[in-house]
């Protein structure tokens, strides 16, 4: 290996700080990406646009993943950042309908603002240095009030433009993100290849991230800080980064949703939202990128599954399983069988070393 | 402004002192002794207003026996929640929290599968004050008293009884506390029981003054978790006297003049700002001056 | 970009402390302490426990600050600057107690460490160091699994990764035998050699009199004594403060 931190991207790829290694693993990857990419030809158009509602959550998962299980930062507030980008691309693309890439220029303002919140709050509470457990606790309190504020826009005179709030019905008729004469719709192929395409690329390109030296320097952040600070890193800045990156894939999670939903609701930045990406991330297995990716999509699919058979309690299970997960398989479903079976080593990081997280 | 209306501001300002105290004093108290933040507190109050409503409506019994068997009742729930699930989580705290949270799910969901999304209210005590045009719910000013007893009665067994000098040494040096001889286990579990208690009292003192529903342990801990930010775990006392009339004093004029939505965002931005100076809250703050006066004065 | 400001402008003076004042309690551990230490030096700094030597440490490191006073670096007051600048301007400290990333490999905790200050060249001292040391035969090895010499030398390489121009040592070998004292003096003095300025704090007097040249004596946070090893030894002074230590 080489100490300058330049290697190739074979092996970036495969370096130690995710799960899968080896020829079979990327054999299986690519076969299933074939897969993915081929469904269109044999599926219906109603199982296409379920598959990509599922995929469409996996790069606020992943963000999440990031900041989690990397970096040791515990964020309840990834679907107010969803939801920040869903309202905010609704506002402009609403009001751009008839402007040829208004919803592109919807989509900058939707992460944008994710982004703006992001670094704001992250600027106060990273350079504050503070306890670890004040970080979700005032993004569960952001998520509360943002709900309870968006769930009292319901007059005419809450509105941005021709665009209104709609108060807790929500905001209705968002204009689907269209690039030429391609219009990403719920049920478009179109939409399916961007979002199987888009989740692939955040996830090598997150897979790349951590195991870069940038990336060491994160989970070296999460092990000791005081001792990544006296090698010279301005941590404080760097954990406001990756708090940031993670507020832009929660966000590209939300613009793709209103995308394919023409729809958002303040539900969808309260606290059950708030609660998904934490459960999805837990049962994983918040310290592999790879096993959040899974339980993402399995998740989805099960909270789909229960609201047709039974929704009164999705979040019911939802609350066994988080408590079981953590009191039995506090690394994650899948990284505790990747443990086991497959003999993964990468450290589990889960006491920081001074004992303060 | 006339006399009456600084009497009503008045009157506002120790109606939300009374508030923030009592949604966060059991919290504070948790995370002060054991070092963990309960995110299932909204769901103990609660089950405070939800044993005080069922056992006022099916069993009849006077109010303040309700209010009574919601503190016993959320105070055991609370030790047993320690014992089999907070216990666990002593070396990793956010861990702790997650758990919690799963915790308060279940909870809340349970709820409302379990009782339906509402129950009948609690009829409030019609105890009113006139004053120049004023009218003022006597009950709420009740609650400000109860606090004020609430606060009372956490200092003197904090600092008056044995069990709270033994509860002080654990928070200050748990090893060396252990190494004599103090079972720090059996504190961590009554202080849990204890601060849960305290979030039942909280829900049966509110019964009467708000619906009664599976989600109503939401509109208690954003005030409580912004007021547990702002005090800080290194003296809940003082963390939650002071966090309490410093963030009333920012809501009442913030939200008597542009309305509850800016009290709130008022309330986040003062915990931003806050913290951002004074990391460990202001109860850390005045810890921190404490050891260099006395430093100043022993040297 | 880093910031380097050069050594001539300060008269071949590295490090310098004025009138540095630093109490813990009812307790001045550094009581106005002017400290000089000119570049290329291996200088050793000893004194009784509570001399006030790890305070001193923290004080040039970023740990803590000073009540009042100031500290010079390679001309510039580094008094303000949190710990990570500090290093960035070429001033590392490696800890007592040893604190590398026990889960990661040699070669990743060196990968990390190489960061904050890297150019892309290659770091020859840092090659060298590896190689003199074994450790360029043990870089996939989990840190936490090395024996305790070896995670001692893995914690200075760690430091020379930053490419530091003043290095802190805060006794290197705690814990260590004989034979792994005698090659970490040996290796220490080859780093001074080839141009490191190098500070060492400890108690062992037998590896001091392996690699120091010139030696400071500390006590009660004051500059008790200053000069080379034979003159130190040689003061009645010293040896009274040090009663019953030696």
């Amino acid at each position: 290996m080489n100490l300058r931190g330049r290697r190739g991207l074979a092996h970036t790829l495969n370096g130690p700080q995710e799960l899968g290694h080896g020829p079979v693993f990327w054999v299986c990857f690519a076969a299933v990406t074939v897969a993915a990419l081929a469904y269109p030809a044999f599926g219906s158009v109603f199982a296409l646009s379920n598959l990509a509602n599922f995929c469409l959550y996996v790069p606020m998962g992943l963000g999440l993943a990031l900041l989690w299980g990397y970096n040791g930062v515990l964020s309840f507030g990834q679907s107010a950042f969803f939801a920040i980008a869903g309202y905010v691309y609704g506002v402009i693309a609403g009001n751009l309908i008839d402007v040829p890439g208004g919803s592109l220029l919807a989509v900058a303002g939707g992460l944008g603002a994710s982004v703006l919140v992001a670094a704001v709050f992250g600027y106060f509470v990273f350079y504050g240095q503070v306890s670890g457990w004040i970080i979700p606790l005032l993004l569960l309190v952001l998520s509360l009030i943002l709900e309870t504020f968006m769930g009292q826009t319901a007059g005419y005179q809450w509105r941005v433009g021709s665009v209104l709030f709609g108060g807790y019905n929500g905001m209705t008729g968002i204009p689907s993100l269209q690039i030429g004469e391609w219009d990403f719709g719920g049920a478009s192929t179109a939409f399916y290849y961007l979002v199987v395409v888009l989740t692939l690329l955040v996830y090598l390109g997150l897979r790349i991230l951590v195991n870069s030296r940038y990336g060491h320097v994160v989970t070296a952040i999460k092990d000791d800080v005081e001792r990544t600070r006296a090698l010279g890193y301005n941590v404080n800045f760097i954990q406001i980064q990756v708090f940031v990156l993670a507020a832009a894939l929660a966000g590209l999670s939300g613009v793709l949703y209103v995308s394919w939903g023409n729809y958002i609701n303040p539900a969808s930045m309260g606290l059950l939202s708030a609660t998904l990406p934490v459960i999805w991330t837990a049962v994983g297995g918040r310290r592999s990128l790879l096993a959040v990716l899974l339980a993402t999509l399995t998740l989805r699919w099960l909270a789909d599954t229960l609201a047709v058979r039974g929704g009164e309690y999705a979040f019911l299970i939802m609350g066994v399983l988080l408590l079981a997960t953590m009191l039995f398989f506090p690394e994650g479903i899948v990284v505790s069988l990747a443990r086991r079976y497959g003999g993964w080593k990468a450290p589990t990081g889960a006491m920081n070393r001074s004992g303060s997280r | 402004m006339s006399l009456a209306d600084l009497v009503s501001l008045v009157y506002q300002y120790l109606d939300n002192i009374a508030f923030l105290l009592l949604a966060a004093l059991g919290l504070m108290i948790i995370l002060g002794v054991v070092n963990v933040i309960n995110l299932a507190h909204g769901e103990l109050i609660m089950l405070g207003a939800y044993i005080t409503t069922i056992a006022y409506h099916d069993a009849n019994l006077p109010l303040p026996v309700c209010m009574l068997l919601s503190v016993l009742g959320v105070g055991l729930f609370g030790m047993a929640l320690e014992r089999f699930v907070v216990r666990r989580f002593y070396g990793d705290r956010l861990a702790a929290l997650v758990a919690t949270w799963g915790v308060s799910l279940i909870l809340s969901q349970g709820a409302l599968l379990a009782l339906g999304p509402s129950m009948p209210s609690v009829p409030l005590p019609a105890w009113t004050l006139h004053y120049e045009g004023y009218s003022f719910g006597g009950y709420r000013l009740l609650l400000f008293a109860i606090a004020l007893a609430a606060i009372i009665a956490t200092w003197w067994v904090f600092y008056r009884t044995k069990f709270g000098i033994r509860t002080r040494a654990t928070m200050q040096n748990p090893d060396m506390t252990r190494a004599l001889g103090v079972d720090t286990r059996n504190i961590y579990l009554l202080t849990f029981g204890a601060g849960s208690a305290l979030a039942g009292l909280t829900g049966a003192l509110y019964a009467p003054t708000t619906t009664i529903v599976p989600l109503m342990g939401t509109q208690f801990v954003d005030v409580a978790f912004i007021t547990v930010v702002v005090g800080g775990g290194a003296n809940p006392i003082i963390g939650a006297i002071a966090s309490a009339a410093l963030l009333a004093g920012i809501s009442t004029p913030l939200s008597s003049i542009l309305g509850t939505f800016i009290g709130r965002i008022g309330l986040l931005i003062a915990a931003l700002v806050i913290i951002r100076f004074l990391p460990r809250g202001i109860s850390g703050y005045w810890q921190d001056l404490r050891y260099q006066r006395m430093a100043r004065h022993s040297s | 970009m880093t910031n380097r400001p050069e050594l001539t402008r300060t008269d071949g003076v590295l490090l310098r402390t004025e009138n540095l004042v630093k109490a813990f309690g009812g307790v001045t551990a550094v009581d106005h302490l002017n400290f000089e230490l000119p570049a290329g030096e291996l200088r050793c700094l000893i004194g009784p426990n509570g001399a006030g030597k790890s305070t001193l440490f923290g004080l040039l490191s970023g740990l803590h600050r000073p009540d009042s006073g100031i500290i010079l670096f390679k001309g510039e007051d580094i008094t303000r600057l949190p710990p990570y600048q500090r290093v960035r301007r070429g001033l590392c400290q490696k800890f007592q107690t040893t604190r590398i990333y026990r889960d990661l490999t040699v070669a990743q905790n060196l990968l990390i460490a190489g960061g904050a200050r890297s150019r892309g060249e290659t770091n020859e001292r840092l090659e060298w160091a590896l190689s003199t040391l074994r450790l360029s035969e043990e870089l996939d090895l989990r840190a936490g699994r090395l024996p305790h010499s070896h995670q001692q030398w893995l914690e200075i390489c760690l430091t020379l990764a930053t490419e530091p121009d003043l290095v802190l040592l805060d006794e290197p070998t705690a814990g260590m035998t004989p034979d792994e004292t005698a090659v970490t003096a040996r290796f220490l003095i080859d780093l001074n050699e080839h141009g490191l300025t190098v500070l060492v704090v400890e108690h062992d007097m037998a590896f001091v009199r392996l690699i120091a040249h010139r030696v400071t004596v500390l006590h009660y946070g004051r500059i008790f004594s200053y000069g080379t090893l034979e003159e130190i030894e040689a003061n009645q002074e010293v040896r009274r403060i040090y009663l019953g230590e030696q």
